[in-house]
């Protein structure tokens, strides 16, 4: 560029922009932070593993504590653990064009990524449980051309 | 350009780059909420699925906010891309720039100045100055001729000097 707007350039970039707000870092963290999430047919495969992986973390505890042994298992679960948030994180929003659907209708397809988190905790002994889950929605809008 | 290590901490890379991308996004929303949106789902979508793809992270990292910022105009069903590109994030009172140690005033006219410039010409400023785009980087994301985007950083310069030298002329 020209030398009359050297001056001036080097000014401008003496300039920092603002950082954003420290909710947007927490943001980032939040999801950055979280298990990466995966989209193939073996996440959701997993997921009556993960189901059946917590139970058996829950009842582990449970064990320790003096429950009447008529107490169904679930019903133990329920009176210990409460759900304290539940949360769901957009982390990708994708258009994915036009698409023709069966009925020859024209539309577009979008497909967001998010993770969702459940988290319960014993009120009593303040431990916690999350269970994090990835979900893909697929959503199919029609359109018209006027 | 640097590369990005594998083992690079994403929070040194936000730290580092963020503030320049909220500054890109800016250009191309409504509000400083949405660029911060952008920015995020940009920031995650890049660090996740796109830093071991060769070219420089920067441009990549700016390609990524800008599609962001379209697709979130797209799906609030606003107004068209373009409008929304001219209201912009710049339009509202909201800080530019980190306060200087010295000179505030004229940080406070320059943001000023910049919030005068017609928006074609101040998002090739932005991306050429903090974005450290090149002319032909900033006309691949822009979808314009690189002489287009040179030309259009010459007369946001000259708007931009003449707009200061006012300024300091009345203040």
């Amino acid at each position: 560029m020209d030398d009359e707007f050297n001056e001036l350039e080097a000014e401008l970039k003496r300039l920092r922009p603002v950082a954003g707000s420290p909710v947007l870092a927490a943001r980032v963290e939040q999801v950055l932070g979280a298990p990466m999430p995966r989209r193939s047919y073996w996440t959701w495969a997993a997921l009556p593993f993960a189901a059946a992986l917590a139970g058996v973390v829950l009842l582990k505890e449970n064990r320790a504590l003096p429950v009447p042994v008529t107490v169904p298992a679930t019903a133990r679960v329920t009176a210990t653990y409460k759900p304290v948030s539940a949360e769901n994180i957009l982390y990708d929003h994708r258009d994915e064009g036009l698409v023709t659907l069966a009925d020859g209708t024209t539309a577009r397809r979008y497909l967001s990524s998010y993770v969702d988190t459940i988290t319960w905790k014993n009120p009593r002994t303040q431990a916690s449980l999350r269970w994090s889950v990835p979900r893909t929605e697929e959503r199919v809008v029609p359109v018209s051309f006027q | 350009m640097e590369d990005i290590p594998d083992d690079a901490s994403w929070k040194d890379w936000f730290e580092r780059h963020g503030p320049k991308l909220l500054l890109c996004a800016r250009q191309w929303t409504r509000s400083l909420a949405d660029a911060e949106d952008v920015v995020q789902e940009a920031f995650v979508r890049f660090w996740r699925r796109q830093r071991q793809l060769g070219g420089a992270p920067l441009a990549l990292l700016i390609t990524s906010v800008r599609r962001a910022a379209v697709d979130l105009a797209r799906r609030n069903a606003r107004r068209g891309a373009r409008e929304e590109r001219a209201e912009g994030g710049m339009e509202n009172t909201e800080p530019i720039f980190e306060t200087p140690l010295e000179g505030d005033d004229r940080r406070q006219a320059i943001e000023s100045a910049l919030r005068q410039l017609p928006a074609e010409q101040r998002e090739v400023l932005v991306l050429k100055i903090w974005g450290e785009l090149t002319f032909e980087q900033i006309a691949a994301q822009l979808d314009i001729p690189p002489n287009t985007a040179a030309s259009r950083y010459r007369y946001a310069l000259a708007a931009l000097r003449e707009i200061l030298t006012a300024a300091d002329c009345h203040g």
